[in-house]
């Protein structure tokens, strides 16, 4: 790999080296699922529960984004969102035999950040949506009025399809990893490690610092509902 | 709420209002329904009018119904914006069933959210919109005697004529 980090190490062990933290990898599954729960409760007007699972995914939304400054090595943006040379210079990589990047590759950290820029903004709006019959509303919404909270309502059920079609794209992308780089990136998801992966995530988890973006997190889904 | 989050709710409120804006521009196109919607009707007025007349009054009961929800969910309601929030509403609600004369029906190419169901079952329409006249008169009782659990109970009794009416006769958006 070319964006080996200082004391990186190439990891020979029978489970590979620790390529996404448990962090990570709980953000991850748990936003696969609470998406689908989250249309569902919106689909059957079950407003209550929509707000419950909306307000869950924001809190480990910005647990996330702050994971991307202050996490471990792979999950920080400054380690894995690169310019267009590294991107052009990975897509030419993009063949058989493939060796999986450390953690994001410079082409799936677009999909990382739109994907993060995409739940922020559905997210956001759905504080502040009010319903047609002005009933049910986002925990923001008083701030502004009927019908600005409309049309956060509108942009939030517009914008639900562009995160969709980003989601899907990244499924796909997924997909071919799988069947023409013969790269499973699904098992590593769940297990957080791969063969021969050469990773920077070394040393112990840094609890300290997971512990001050939990309360972040907790502290914000308080706060928007005061 | 503290003050750096009424002004992200502002700043982000006025945004959404442009974004609702830029919609609404891109679909007002010269259509073939103009001449439809350019028709006088009986009690003056042309269709267009009262089409925006109508949405302007649901947006102004919509705006008076979010008042009274955030009231309700605010730890001290402030009784009197729930009193002429409530008052507005009861003031609008016995002229609901006048605001959709035929001639806006979107059968005949007007641009609304209301649907031809309206006129296709003029009776439940005219049903609902009695149900809701009353509704919204006890709401506006509840609200006049300041007591928060009873403008409660009348307001989600209230929204339910909303949506009801909503679910079989709007547009779902």
């Amino acid at each position: 790999m070319t964006e080996t980090a200082a004391g990186a190490q190439a990891d020979g062990s029978a489970a590979g080296a620790l390529v996404w933290d448990w962090s990570v990898r709980l953000f991850h599954w748990t936003t696969v699922a609470l998406i689908p729960m989250l249309w569902l409760s919106a689909e059957n007007g079950a407003m209550d529960w929509h707000r419950r699972f909306g307000l869950t995914l924001m809190g480990l939304l910005i647990f996330r984004l702050y994971w991307g400054v202050a996490g471990m090595s792979t999950a920080r943006f400054q380690n894995f969102v690169k310019g267009p040379k590294a991107i052009t210079a990975y897509i030419a990589r993009m063949k058989r035999p493939y060796t999986p990047a450390a953690g994001h590759n410079p082409l799936g950290a677009l999909s990382v950040i739109a994907l993060l820029a995409a739940l922020t903004a559905q997210i956001t709006a759905g504080l502040f949506a009010v319903d047609v019959d002005g009933i049910e509303s986002g925990p923001l919404s008083s701030l502004i009025s009927f019908k600005q909270g409309r049309a956060a309502a509108e942009f939030h059920e517009f914008f639900f399809n562009v995160l969709l079609a980003l989601i899907v794209l990244h499924i796909a992308a997924v997909a071919y990893y799988f069947i023409a780089l013969k790269t499973n990136l699904v098992r590593t998801m769940v297990t957080g490690r791969r063969k021969g992966a050469v990773t920077a995530n070394a040393g112990p988890f840094p609890l300290t610092r997971f512990l001050i973006g939990a309360a972040l997190a907790v502290a914000a889904v308080t706060l928007v509902q005061l | 709420m503290t003050a750096p989050l009424k002004m992200l709710g502002k700043t982000l409120g006025a945004g959404f209002a442009l974004l609702a804006l830029a919609a609404c521009g891109g679909e007002d196109s010269a259509s073939v329904s103009s001449e439809q919607e350019s028709k006088v009707l009986p009690g003056g007025g042309t269709v267009k009018e009262m089409v925006e007349m109508r949405h302007e009054a649901m947006e102004d009961i919509g705006d008076s119904f979010k008042t009274i929800s955030d009231q309700l969910k605010s730890g001290s309601p402030d009784l009197d914006a729930m009193k002429s929030s409530a008052a507005l509403i009861a003031e609008h609600a016995p002229n609901v069933g006048d605001w959709f004369p035929a001639e806006t029906s979107p059968a005949l190419g007007v641009d609304t959210d209301a649907l031809a169901t309206i006129w296709e079952r003029p009776e439940d329409f005219a049903a609902i919109a009695a149900k809701f006249e009353t509704a919204a008169g006890e709401l506006n009782a509840a609200a006049q005697t300041g007591d928060v659990e009873a403008i409660g109970a009348a307001f989600k009794a209230t929204g339910g004529q909303c949506k009801a009416c909503h679910d079989d006769f709007r547009e779902d958006d």
